[in-house]
């Protein structure tokens, strides 16, 4: 098995390698077709994998490869851990991306960077498949920083718009600031537990529950929840959890392919799978779990609502996917790991789908993304409109579509959980249902209902996109229909996980969910008597009376909320303080260090302070060298009586 | 005290005077002369150590040749030591200072701790006994090295000073027989036709 | 009296130099001027039939002759092949000079073949005499090269500056000899040795006897404050005879110090060990900052040879073995760098034009782009810029000191180096930034262009792959 391991992760490393060095000799039809084969490869053994370890019940893998080298006892290796957890996630991440490049054949037709373009994401399908199938934290780490790069590469892909390098700087400085926790929390795992393998440390952590550490002389901290805290801070830049979100609206300056396999599908949730890989230590930090649990549950119901007043039809998915990365860290820190790799498995599907039918609306209206110039799209692109409101019944949760199915276990375990911000973040996930339901619907009306907005050029070339595009449409529509109910026993209440993620009895919600589950059907009818269902309907119905029956509402709605409008217009202000405190602050402190200490104190005092001081020094001794023949025969006799006299006095 | 060591203290006394003096003396004519006086001294102590041979040496070498080599060139120069001795008083306490802290050290540490090692005082030998054969002996076998070496010395002291002061001055008047009476005639005349009255122009 | 017959054979190479050079002294009395050229090849014959016999006549382990006074051992023979190499580069790079000077004569070469034998008596020196006489006879020929040029007045001051503080120094090391020659009865160097090693009671004498001796090993380096002599005299002396006292005796100081501080007073090896420490720190800091105050090349040369020296002696002053052989290798990339260095001031020079001062070399990039290069690699080499030789002679030197726990000196070292970059530098920017005062291209005769290419490019080589010099400098101390 070990080389079918391989093979998953070198694919789409070959199929980037080749197309990024020997582009100009393949061409254009050379760079997708290797890519695709690569990914495609992966993607047929990674079902392969999934197969021998779920229906032939294979153990789990873990093994080292390759080790890099040996320090201080550390082994730093390239090794695998394929369990359930990763098998799941490999499957996801080789199908989302294998569909993403079919995709990409006619989204970027028209591109001078196609080639380029094929090479960053076989290389990002690489680096994603390195961090999922990590067995060390090492191995985890630079998966961590490659899918980083190549989110960077890809946010800054139209290199020449100005707006597209800010975001890709916006999005490569917050992920610093995620990588730095993220790293120290690595070393801390090496400094108590002095391996970077996993299966050690997690056979460790229960005695290490009780260990503390004093970061800050005097105050004792638990070391398990200084790592899970340090190594969630970088989750939460990568997952875009408050505050670290940033970034993810912006990134939407990158192609839509791009959007939906590296900020819907597959990167964003790698901090999400993080936790849930890490569940054997971070389960020995109830801290540390209420931590992510309150900040998911804020990030789902605030970020929601952001949605609410974009404009942009990418930017409301890009807002609708932190809220949605929220509920996943809600389910996380509920303890529920499996709720939110389920979800996260259902998110894939259904949001990609979404993005990649936006991108298909975009083709149409020849790349202006500004809903309020779209509308009626419904019959000039049927396949598009049906797969889309399959998306967006799927994200708002209305049974049986698969969002219905893992949003309704992470409300019912977050309902559960006895944490104490269970109670904060059951209200915000609940509330979030709602929202969902708004920004959703709002945008399906508003782009493919109601009166048509766009100018009559457009008009005149509005039509179906071609096959290319309109094929992954369906792959993912119907993974989005229909997974949710056929995976939901085993994975949530089957058992499927076994030994890859671990609870703690006290935490289990799942198991507690899991007695009034009574399969598939029981539950959607269920979902009749609780109100996430109602707050859906409810949500949908507000937005079909403003914005198909009566679209002028829209605007008194606006003015009758004016306040509320307003800051969700600004986002909460965090960018602003982004820009105006934290960076023009660190603009200040740099320019500060500069003028004083690097002009000054360094240039001046040090540099040629010191070049001024030798210079002086040369001077006056060069006068030790007079010349006269006495003064040197002098010399070498006080140096003579010199070692005498050391020697003597000793 | 054996009339022997009042022998070796006398000539030892007159040594250091002597050597002194050579440096203290203002007229370097009298130093010379100490310095002879120094060369009678020690040669008189190696007598008293039975090297004959090499006090002999000593007296006819430096004393007959070096130091009378000495005498004229320092009268033909003709120094002026007072000039030299600028300034001499000037470095003499800090001069003094050091010359003595050197002495003192040696001293102190050579007394103290110097120890020959034992058996190493030589064993008196019979009348009939010849340091110079003993020497030569020496010299052409055991330290045949050293003493090639030291001759190869000579020679590049020799050719130093050779190719450092024999130089052929340009414009000095000297005569060369040789080249006089190789000279031939065309060397000397040349003939010249020449028309008894100048043509008009 | 017993007398063994010496064996004659291992002093071949001595003997062979000896012969010619006397054989050289005669014949180019003979010679007419515009046939002098004889001599220059006959010397370089010389050089290169005694680096045959010396390879030819190397043993394969350690053996003395002449009742002790002589030893051919490793160490010996691969000191004495750097001495050859060295030398011929120097009579090769000095003829056009002294040519166009009216300094071409036999005697250069006579004496410096004199001087060579004097290193080689000095490097296979096994007795305390013979390594005095020997070092008597390289620096009487070394004084008599200096005064060359009669004609000039700062050679002949240089020259006697340089015999009477040499003789200072010889004096004190004579002192330092028979003082130990007293305490052990012996001249032999391994006996020296067995005695100092077992008898602690004298210790104070024997250390004593140290303090002198070490005198006259650190004037044969130029280390401070035993260092007066070496910018006048380099400044002073005909460039061709800086180049002679740049190059081997360097090396021979080196065997000098092994033969004396390692082989004789070993066991001491405690008390030396500080003494150096001040040596060496005192030189870098000296060679290192008056340099910069250097408009001469040549006497910023002779203050970078100081600062060279305070690093060799670190490597000797660790005691290991690593720390000897580090030192060797600094020794011979030294007189390498030393040898291209003044090379290319020999270079610039013409008949009537000495190329001393530092703004002789603006612009030299200009005039010729590849021996701007070649001054650039020397000056890079002894800054200690990889991937020159001279980074790795530093980098493995300091290794050493810091093998033996003496890491402040290793800090100190690299200090000092730092401070001494900026005046190679100086050269670097001058050749390359500044604009030609005589843009003139220049011109040398074949054999110099090569001979400064292959040295130029020989530094870089061993920048890049050390490993074979540094074996070979291995094998010698083994």
């Amino acid at each position: 098995m070990e080389n079918i391991y391989l093979a998953i992760v070198l694919g789409p490393l070959a199929g980037a390698v080749v197309a990024g060095l020997l582009g100009r000799w393949i061409g254009r039809g050379g760079a997708h077709w290797v890519t695709i084969l690569g990914v495609a490869t992966s993607f047929a053994l990674s079902l392969v994998v999934l197969w021998h370890l779920v229906v032939e019940g294979a153990p789990a893998f873990d093994g080292s490869v390759y080790t890099w080298m040996t320090a201080g006892g550390i082994h730093f290796e390239i090794g695998f851990l394929i369990d359930r957890l990763s098998a799941l996630m490999i499957a996801v991440v080789t199908f989302v991306s294998l569909a993403v490049h079919i995709y990409t054949i006619g989204y970027m037709r028209e591109d001078p960077g196609y080639i380029r373009f094929f090479s960053y994401i076989a290389l990002f399908t690489f680096a994603m498949l390195m961090l999922v199938m990590s067995n060390n934290f090492l191995q985890l780490f630079f998966g961590w920083e490659g899918v980083g790069l190549v989110s960077y590469l890809l946010i800054g892909f139209w290199y020449e718009r100005e707006s597209a390098t800010f975001a890709a700087l916006k999005a490569f400085l917050v992920n610093r600031v995620g990588d730095f926790a993220f790293v120290l929390g690595i070393a801390l795992v090496v400094m108590y537990f002095n391996t970077l393998n996993y299966e050690p440390v997690f056979r460790v952590a229960p005695l290490m529950a009780e260990l503390s550490i004093q970061v800050v002389p005097g105050m004792d901290w638990s070391v398990v929840t200084l790592i899970c805290l340090l190594l969630f801070v970088g989750a939460m830049a990568k997952s875009a959890q408050i505050p670290l979100h940033v970034w993810l609206p912006d990134s939407m300056e990158g192609p839509t392919p791009i959007s939906a396999l590296i900020h819907a599908a597959t990167m964003v949730t790698a901090g999400i799978f993080m936790v849930a890989r890490l569940s054997p230590l971070f389960e020995y930090s109830p801290t540390a779990l209420n931590v992510i649990l309150v900040l998911g549950g804020a990030t789902a119901f605030f970020m929601g609502l952001v949605g609410i007043v974009q404009h942009d039809i990418k930017r409301v998915i890009a807002y609708s996917t932190i809220s949605q990365l929220g509920y996943m860290a809600a389910a996380l820190g509920a303890s529920a790991y499996a709720a939110a790799i389920f979800h996260l498995m259902t998110h894939a599907f259904f949001k990609a789908l979404l993005f990649l039918g936006a991108g298909s609306v975009i083709i149409a209206m020849h790349h202006d993304q500004d809903m309020r110039h779209m509308g009626g799209l419904r019959k000039y692109m049927p396949i598009t409109y049906i797969t889309f409101l399959v998306g967006s019944l799927a994200l708002c949760g209305i049974p049986p579509f698969a969002g219905f199915f893992s949003k309704d276990s992470i409300i019912e375990a977050v309902h559960a959980s006895q944490l104490p911000g269970a109670q904060f973040a059951y209200y915000c996930v609940l509330g979030g249902v709602l929202v969902t339901a708004l920004y959703t619907f709002r945008m399906f009306f508003l782009v493919f209902h109601g009166k048509e907005r766009m100018d009559e050029h457009t008009r005149s070339h509005l039509r179906e996109s071609p096959a290319v595009v309109t094929v992954p449409l369906v792959m993912l529509a119907i993974p989005s229909a229909l997974v949710g109910w056929y995976t939901i026993r085993p994975i949530l209440f089957g058992g499927y996980f076994g030994n890859s993620i671990a609870v703690l009895p006290a935490h289990n919600v799942l198991a507690e969910v899991g007695r009034d589950f009574h399969g598939p059907a029981v539950m959607a009818e269920h979902s009749v008597h609780t109100p996430a269902l109602w707050l859906a309907l409810g949500g949908i119905f507000l937005m079909w009376v403003v914005y198909w029956l009566r679209p002028a509402l829209a605007g008194i709605l606006r003015r009758t909320f004016l306040p509320i409008y307003y800051i969700l217009e600004h986002k909460y202000w965090f960018d602003d303080l982004n820009e105006k405190v934290i960076a023009a602050g660190g603009r200040l402190m740099g320019r500060l260090l500069w003028r004083i200490g690097d002009v000054r104190l360094i240039d001046g005092l040090m540099v040629n302070g010191s070049a001024w001081l030798v210079g002086r020094w040369a001077a006056i001794s060069r006068r030790m060298q007079t010349g006269y023949l006495y003064h040197y025969a002098f010399t070498m006799l006080i140096g003579l009586l010199l070692f005498l006299s050391w020697f003597v006095v000793r | 005290m054996t009339f022997e060591l009042f022998i070796f203290y006398l000539f030892a006394a007159v040594l250091v005077f002597a050597a002194l003096r050579v440096v203290t003396v203002r007229n370097p004519v009298h130093a010379v002369l100490f310095l002879v006086l120094a060369f009678f001294s020690s040669a008189a102590l190696w007598l008293l150590l039975e090297a004959e041979f090499l006090a002999l040496v000593l007296v006819l070498v430096y004393v007959g040749a070096v130091m009378v080599l000495f005498l004229f060139v320092v009268m033909m120069l003709d120094i002026n030591v007072a000039v030299l001795r600028e300034g001499f008083t000037r470095y003499l306490p800090v001069g003094l200072l050091v010359g003595l802290a050197i002495v003192a050290e040696m001293g102190l540490v050579l007394v103290r701790y110097f120890v020959l090692p034992p058996g190493s005082a030589p064993k008196p030998v019979g009348p009939d006994f010849s340091n110079t054969r003993m020497l030569g002996d020496l010299l052409y076998t055991h330290y045949v090295y050293p003493f090639e070496i030291a001759a190869a010395i000579l020679l590049v002291a020799i050719v130093a000073a050779i190719a450092l002061t024999l130089r052929r001055r340009p414009g000095t008047k000297h005569q060369d027989p040789a080249a006089q009476i190789a000279v031939r005639r065309r060397d000397r005349v040349r003939l010249v036709r020449m028309d008894a009255e100048k043509k008009p122009e | 009296m017993t007398f063994e017959m010496p064996d004659f054979w291992l002093a071949l190479p001595e003997m062979f130099v000896l012969g010619m050079a006397c054989f050289i002294l005669v014949l180019d009395l003979f010679l007419p001027e515009e046939r002098r050229g004889i001599s220059y090849f006959l010397a370089q014959i010389t050089v290169i039939g005694a680096f045959v016999s010396s390879l030819w006549v190397a043993p394969a382990g350690v053996q003395t002759t002449f009742d002790g006074m002589f030893v051919s051992d490793p160490l010996g023979t691969f000191l004495k092949l750097a001495i050859y190499v060295l030398t011929a580069g120097v009579f090769l790079y000095s003829r056009g000079y002294l040519r166009d000077r009216a300094l071409y004569k036999g005697e250069y070469y006579v004496l410096g073949l004199f001087g060579m034998l004097g290193m080689m008596v000095i490097v296979s020196a096994s007795s305390l005499l013979t390594i005095y006489l020997g070092l008597e006879l390289f620096s009487l020929s070394l004084y008599a090269m200096v005064a060359f040029d009669r004609d000039s007045l700062r050679a002949s001051e240089a020259a006697m500056k340089y015999f009477v503080l040499s003789a200072l120094a010889s004096g004190t090391l004579l002192y330092g000899l028979s003082l130990l020659y007293g305490l052990t009865g012996s001249l032999e160097m391994s006996q020296v040795a067995q005695f100092a090693g077992g008898h602690a009671g004298e210790h104070y004498a024997f250390v004593f006897a140290l303090a002198f001796v070490l005198v006259g090993v650190a004037f044969k380096f130029g280390a401070s404050p035993f260092h007066m002599w070496i910018p006048d005299v380099y400044h002073g002396a005909p460039t061709s005879v800086t180049l002679y006292l740049g190059a081997a005796p360097k090396v021979a100081a080196f065997a000098m110090a092994m033969r004396l501080l390692v082989d004789t007073l070993g066991p001491l090896q405690a008390s030396w060990g500080p003494m150096l420490v001040v040596l060496a720190v005192l030189s870098l800091a000296v060679g290192n900052v008056v340099a910069i105050a250097q408009t001469n090349i040549k006497r910023m040369l002779a203050y970078s040879t100081i600062s060279h020296m305070g690093f060799l002696l670190l490597g000797l002053l660790a005691g290991t073995r690593t720390g000897y052989s580090a030192a060797l290798f600094y020794a011979v990339v030294y007189a390498l760098m030393s040898l291209a260095a003044f090379g290319v001031v020999i270079l610039l020079s013409r008949a009537g034009f000495e190329a001393e001062r530092l703004g002789d070399f603006k612009g030299l990039n200009e005039r010729s782009p590849w021996f701007a290069f070649m001054m650039l690699v020397a000056m890079f080499s002894m800054a200690g810029v990889p991937p020159t030789a001279g980074f790795y002679a530093k980098l493995a030197v300091l290794a050493a000191v810091i093998d033996v726990h003496q890491t402040w000196l290793a800090v100190v070292a690299v200090f000092f180096s730092l401070i001494g970059a900026f005046y190679y530098l100086r050269v670097v920017k001058l050749m390359y930034f500044d604009a030609p005062a005589d843009p003139e291209p220049l011109t040398a005769r074949l054999d110099l262009r090569v001979a400064l290419s292959a040295n130029g490019l020989l530094l870089l080589g061993l920048g890049i792959y050390p490993g074979l010099l540094m074996g070979w400098c291995l094998a010698a101390l083994h």
